[in-house]
């Protein structure tokens, strides 16, 4: 089986001292729901970068979904973004003017679909995340758990192989974050969606398939 | 389609920021009513010196000479003067000669020979008195002016034959007059054009007088309609021929407000300018104050061409309402100048201008709008690309990573 997420020896240094990368292995299987977890500092943000084609490695390989990513190649770049991966943020980076609906649909603004196809499947998938009565609201009429929500269905638009996830529950109050891990772990279920999630949350941690720890920009565990 | 998704999101963009959009746009709009505005006073003042020569002079009347373009002299043929005949917008065509001769006390009299159908073909004369000449005769009109000199210093009469000199050379190069009978038939009312001094009689007769070439001196050509008037003379010239008329006046009219208009535009543009310089300021802050989402926008699949023109759209919407808004203020500010600056400009120019004070000074023509808001749109995408490069140039992790 072709793994979702092949990172080989990836150093990244920021330059004159900073090697935040310093030469990683991982890999990910498709369908594996893995936690990414470590100290401030030890490399995690940089690495979902890089796995995200945000960033680019100074050394090393990274595939996703069985194809190497090319960092040189701008266009292959927007086309990761836009059909191979998801992202999940911890202050879940909603356009406040935009509404809900609007921030699901937004993805696919680039990605070719017409008006009427972005607003039906944005609608069917804030029924999946349990917000369709939610659709019209603004971000800021919102509860920080309701907007994690839509910014997953926003991820989910597309319906990428694999989804990245940088602290989704860092915001929320542990009640809240209890549900968008349920909700997580539910895609991951149902669609197969294999899913990185950075963490300091041991409750994801408890929920993952496997946790990956990194320390000082390598894999310890 | 994509373009119009983008469009309708650019403009939801801009109506983010209301007062600052508002400002914006009222900016540009300024810019180009100046500019509208003082066009259309060029315009209007362009438009009524043109009819006033068109009032005023026979602008349809083309006399056709020979040209010489390129080293060559090229002459009124008759396969030429067929030629023109048949061109499009031509009502009648009538060749000429010329001479000069003088009348017994020196008085110089210029003359013209034509078709007795083709003068009247081309020229609807009119008479004061008498009637016109008959073929093949010595009979001739006279022009409304020469016929009073004659008829006061020299006692000429109608129907009375007038003894003429034909200033002729020797074989030895020495000057000898000839003289030579015409019998004036008819007096043209006054025209105001150059046949007011002239002397017409009969093509054969009068070209007869001298030993000619086989070809004329000139054709008299009537155009359909003033508006048939330049594009004929294009052609003519492009035959080598050279073409002389009212028209002309009209020409160097519309080089004078060329110039007038141009200069003009040129004052008003500085507002253009400087309502372009707001709509940089404005994207410039715009894009900085929205890094963070135009990081999402990256990180979510946006190209960074797609970013460019999502920024570039916005200030096209800026330019076109500010350009359709400067359009109608354009319209007000030329209003003002017919209501506030009409009556001193009809007190400086003076009566000849007097049609003025029931129409107006100013003109807005469509195509000075249709400008108005193309001007607009265009520099408005202008000034929105510096910035559009900000925004589509920044790194989408430091973009995701600041915060409003």
């Amino acid at each position: 089986m072709i793994p979702a997420i092949e990172v080989h020896g990836v150093w990244r240094r920021y330059p004159p001292a900073v090697e935040a990368l310093r030469g990683v292995n991982l890999t990910v299987d498709r369908g594996e729901f893995v936690a990414l977890v470590g100290r401030s500092g030890s490399g995690k943000s940089t690495l979902l970068n890089i796995l995200g084609g945000l960033d680019r490695p100074d050394e090393g390989t990274v595939g996703i979904a069985g194809v190497e990513v090319d960092y040189a190649d701008g266009n292959a770049l927007v086309a990761l973004r836009r059909q191979t991966l998801g992202f999940v943020f911890q202050d879940f980076n909603l356009l406040p003017s935009l509404t809900a609906e609007e921030n699901v649909a937004f993805p696919l603004l680039f990605n070719y679909q017409g008006a009427g196809e972005r607003a039906r499947r944005a609608s069917t998938l804030l029924e999946d995340v349990g917000l369709a009565d939610r659709a019209d609201h603004y971000p800021r009429e919102m509860s920080g758990g309701e907007q994690q929500r839509v910014a997953i269905a926003r991820a989910l638009i597309a319906d990428p192989p694999v989804i990245l996830a940088d602290e989704p529950t860092g915001n929320l109050d542990t009640r809240t974050s209890a549900g968008v891990i349920e909700l997580l772990r539910q895609i991951n279920r149902e669609r197969g969606t294999t899913f990185l999630i950075v963490t300091h949350d041991p409750e994801v941690g408890a929920e993952a398939d496997r946790t990956i720890e990194m320390r000082d920009g390598e894999v310890v565990a | 389609m994509k373009l119009l998704d983008f469009l309708s999101y650019a403009a939801g963009q801009v109506t983010r920021k209301r007062m600052r959009a508002v400002l914006t746009i009222i900016g540009i709009a300024v810019g180009i009513a100046a500019v509208i505005g003082t066009v259309s006073l060029g315009e209007g003042i362009r438009a009524q010196a043109i009819g006033a020569i068109e009032a005023q002079s026979d602008l349809t009347l083309v006399e056709v000479s020979a040209g010489g373009g390129g080293g060559a002299m090229h002459l009124v043929t008759g396969a030429r003067a067929q030629a023109i005949a048949g061109l499009p917008g031509v009502d009648a065509a009538a060749p000429l000669v010329r001479d000069s001769f003088a009348s017994e006390r020196q008085t110089y009299l210029a003359v013209t020979g034509l078709g007795a159908e083709g003068f009247s073909a081309v020229l609807s004369p009119s008479y004061a008195q008498g009637r016109g000449f008959s073929p093949g005769t010595n009979e001739v009109v006279l022009g409304a002016d020469i016929w009073d000199t004659l008829r006061r210093y020299e006692g000429v009469r109608l129907g009375e034959p007038v003894t003429v000199l034909v200033r002729a050379y020797a074989d030895t190069g020495s000057p000898e007059d000839r003289k030579i009978v015409l019998v004036p038939v008819g007096v043209l009312r006054e025209r105001g054009d150059a046949f007011d001094t002239a002397v017409v009689g009969d093509i054969s007769f009068i070209g007869a007088v001298r030993e000619r070439e086989g070809h004329y001196d000139g054709l008299l050509v009537r155009a359909s309609m003033p508006a048939a008037v330049f594009p004929l003379v294009d052609r003519i010239e492009s035959l080598g021929l050279s073409a002389t008329g009212s028209f002309e006046e009209i020409e160097s009219v519309n080089r004078l407000m060329d110039m007038v208009v141009v200069v003009l535009a040129f004052f008003a543009a500085v507002s253009l300018v400087v309502g372009a310089l707001m709509i940089m300021t404005t994207m410039v802050t715009s894009v900085y104050e929205r890094r963070h989402e135009i990081g999402i926008a990256m990180a979510v699949g946006a190209s960074q061409r797609e970013v460019l023109t999502l920024i570039l759209l916005e200030c096209a919407v800026i330019g076109l309402i500010g350009g359709i808004l400067g359009d109608a203020l354009g319209i007000a500010f030329a209003w003002l100048i017919d209501a506030v600056g009409k009556p001193f400009i009809v007190a400086a120019l003076g009566e000849g201008f007097a049609g003025i004070s029931t129409t107006g000074i100013t003109l807005v023509t469509p195509l000075l709008l249709v400008f108005g808001v193309v001007a607009a749109v265009g520099l408005s995408v202008l000034s929105g690309l510096y910035p559009a490069r900000i925004a589509a140039r920044q790194d989408p992790v430091e973009a995701i990573r600041s915060r409003r």
